[in-house]
């Protein structure tokens, strides 16, 4: 699943993954495998990464990730690939997914009628080596699924449509 | 007289900090609250809330009539006025003395005169205490260049209407002086209207050093000791101590005397504080005086154990001073730090943000004066100050490692802080030896404000993990595929 994370105006591309026994997080420099344990503290947790143990604060806010550690605070912001792009599209992106770019249907989790959530994972893809899932960005009833797993897809085509909301 | 209901004419930690003596005192309270306003530390301290309006929630806190109801309403026979808003308003205690309330603080003459810095300045040099040798146009404007040139140099041409720096210039030679004048002359015209000046002496590197005091109203006085207040962004204190580090026992004795015969003068009545000047050779200058208790009051309350809030309701209850000044003592070091919402990479810019989670330091030697709670909001309706972080040692180097330790501690998330720039200061070898002035934090932003190591890839991870969408995402993605995820082959 790759995430964009922001700090201090940077964005960096990751990719999370699970190697079947542990998370492990690709970063452009390189891949860092990362437990989080939960102590007993209010938001406290002990991070396990880079042969490293620390022991931090943290809060997760709707667009940022605030983490206090080693007696600094630190804020993360979150950026969702899929979000940005469904954002990105002008006024109908609320009832559509786009595509991001090109690439390939790497399964389907719903099909045309389905009630769905805000959130709920519709398709799963991949486009240049990076898979992604594309969730309802509202609640809403599917329309139309237009690819099947396996399909490939072109830059801006739509692979999802949920119904125009009623007023 | 007798005070029994006490109402805080003021908002977030001041209002807590003097809500929690009056209700040790057996006095009934209540306090402030804008419409739009977050709940806070004071409204669950105060017995009582009182809802004010106004177009803005700053207007309605200074806004007269509106208080003076408030205070009648509820049958408050006093009010304290905390810092700021109107708590040097000498209009406000005309309103509540008619009201027949009791304000909280020395008489409107006193606030009258104070205020008016010409007018202060004069009062103070007329009684033979210390002020930077200084000329003003409008004595004698024929005389203003040979006056001014009298003053010695460098020194600092002001206009006479100016504020926050404008229009300021610094005179190093006499060749230059006629041309400055000049300059700042059309300069004053062009920002305040007015081209009339005065000029002083340019103090090089001053520290800002002032004096805590307390009278009785019928000229007893007693001093608290010296704060020093050197540590500033953008002319505001952010760091405070006592005892300064600059000062030998003889010069903290005569600048302490000094302060305290200023408001002896006055017959000053309640806590005030007098300011001054300190230059690198040891002389100092009056500066001005705030006749109200100060935001970095704590430090001294610290050292002396005295708690200033109760001195003040004692001296307007009319019971008079609890102390002389031999039972004062300064004992220790104290250092108080600032929590302010604001980027101290962005130039101060006030942050605004919702706080996820809270969670204050606590321990020997530590107090914190907070004005937020935990699940609050904090909004640029208000100045940016969100707590205070002060701690006690026996040492200046045992409080700041004290103080370090604390601020580190302190967990506030979901708002940017400036916990890490105050730690930053702190470590800086300058302020360990003592070695600062006014223009520190400026002369030093770069190596303040920067970063740490890096550990971007521990905060990713750490922010990937505790996604619980991404990570319930990747779980539900088939086990072949999730192996397989990742960009590097």
């Amino acid at each position: 699943m790759q995430r964009i994370f922001q700090m201090d105006g940077e964005e960096t591309d990751c990719w999370l993954g699970h190697d079947g026994s542990r998370f492990v997080l690709n970063t452009p420099t390189g891949a860092v495998a990362c437990q989080l344990d939960p102590t007993g503290l209010p938001g406290g947790y002990k991070l396990r990464a880079k042969g490293v143990v620390r022991e931090l604060r943290l809060a997760v806010g709707p667009e940022a990730t605030f983490v206090h550690m080693d007696g600094r605070t630190y804020e993360v912001g979150r950026v969702d690939p899929a979000e940005r792009l469904a954002g990105s599209d002008g006024g109908a992106s609320d009832d559509r997914l786009v595509a991001p770019m090109p690439g390939v249907v790497v399964s389907v989790a719903v099909k045309p009628g389905d009630a769905v959530e805000e959130g709920q994972p519709l398709l799963v893809i991949e486009s240049m080596k990076l898979e992604t899932t594309l969730t309802a960005p509202r609640d809403g009833v599917v329309a139309e699924m237009p690819f099947a797993e396996g399909d490939s897809f072109g830059l801006k085509d739509i692979l999802a449509q949920l119904a125009p909301e009623e007023e | 007289m007798t005070i029994s209901k006490l109402l805080v004419a003021n908002r977030g930690e001041i209002a807590a900090r003097v809500l929690r003596t009056a209700k040790a005192r057996g006095l009934a309270t209540a306090v402030l609250r804008h419409v739009a306003e977050q709940e806070g530390p004071a409204h669950l301290i105060a017995d009582e809330v009182v809802m004010i309006d106004g177009p803005t929630p700053v207007a309605a806190y200074l806004d007269i009539p509106q208080i003076v109801e408030a205070a009648k309403g509820i049958g408050a026979d006093a009010v304290h006025p905390g810092y700021g808003f109107l708590s040097e308003n000498a209009g406000f205690v005309a309103a509540l003395e008619k009201a027949g309330v009791t304000f909280v603080g020395p008489t409107s003459e006193v606030i009258d005169l104070m205020g008016d810095k010409v007018r202060a300045r004069a009062f103070v040099e007329e009684r033979g205490f210390p002020v930077a040798p200084s000329a003003i146009e409008d004595d004698d404007p024929a005389s203003f260049v040979e006056r001014a040139r009298a003053v010695g140099y460098p020194l600092l041409i002001k206009p006479s209407a100016g504020g926050g720096g404008k229009g300021m210039r610094v005179v190093r030679e006499d060749s230059t002086l006629e041309t400055e004048i000049e300059t700042a002359r059309r300069e004053g015209e062009r920002y305040f209207g007015d081209g009339r000046l005065f000029v002083e002496r340019y103090i090089e590197r001053p520290r800002h050093i002032e004096v805590q005091v307390m009278g009785d109203g019928q000229g007893n006085v007693v001093h608290f000791w010296e704060r020093e207040c050197s540590i500033q962004r953008r002319f505001q204190k952010i760091i405070e101590e006592t005892p300064s580090p600059a000062l030998t026992p003889e010069q903290r004795d005569e600048i302490c005397e000094t302060a305290a015969g200023i408001a002896r003068a006055v017959k000053y009545r309640g806590a005030g504080t007098v300011e001054f000047i300190y230059a690198q050779d040891g002389a100092f200058y009056f500066l001005e005086m705030n006749t109200r208790l100060q935001v970095e009051h704590p430090v001294t309350e610290m050292v002396t154990g005295f708690d200033l809030v109760a001195e003040q309701l004692r001296v307007a209850a009319g019971d008079g001073l609890s102390a002389v000044q031999a039972d004062i003592p300064q004992t220790g070091h104290s250092i108080e730090l600032r929590i302010c919402a604001e980027d101290a990479t962005a130039d101060f810019r006030p942050a605004i943000g919702n706080i996820l989670l809270l969670d204050e330091p606590q321990g020997e030697g530590i107090r914190v004066d907070s004005g937020i709670l935990d699940g609050g909001k904090v909004t640029t309706d208000f100045d940016p100050m969100l707590s205070k972080l002060i701690v006690h040692g026996p040492d200046r180097a045992q409080a700041i490692a004290r103080a370090r330790s604390a601020v580190q501690s302190y967990v506030i998330l979901g708002v940017t802080t400036n916990t890490g720039y105050l730690d930053a200061i702190l470590a800086h070898p300058d302020f360990a030896s003592g070695d600062v002035s006014t223009g520190f934090l400026a002369e030093q932003s770069e190596t303040l404000t920067a970063p740490g190591e890096d550990v971007s890839d521990l905060l990713m991870a750490a922010a990937a993990l505790s996604d619980e969408r991404l990570v319930s995402d990747v779980m539900q993605i088939p086990e072949m595929y999730r192996k397989m995820g990742g960009w590097r082959n």
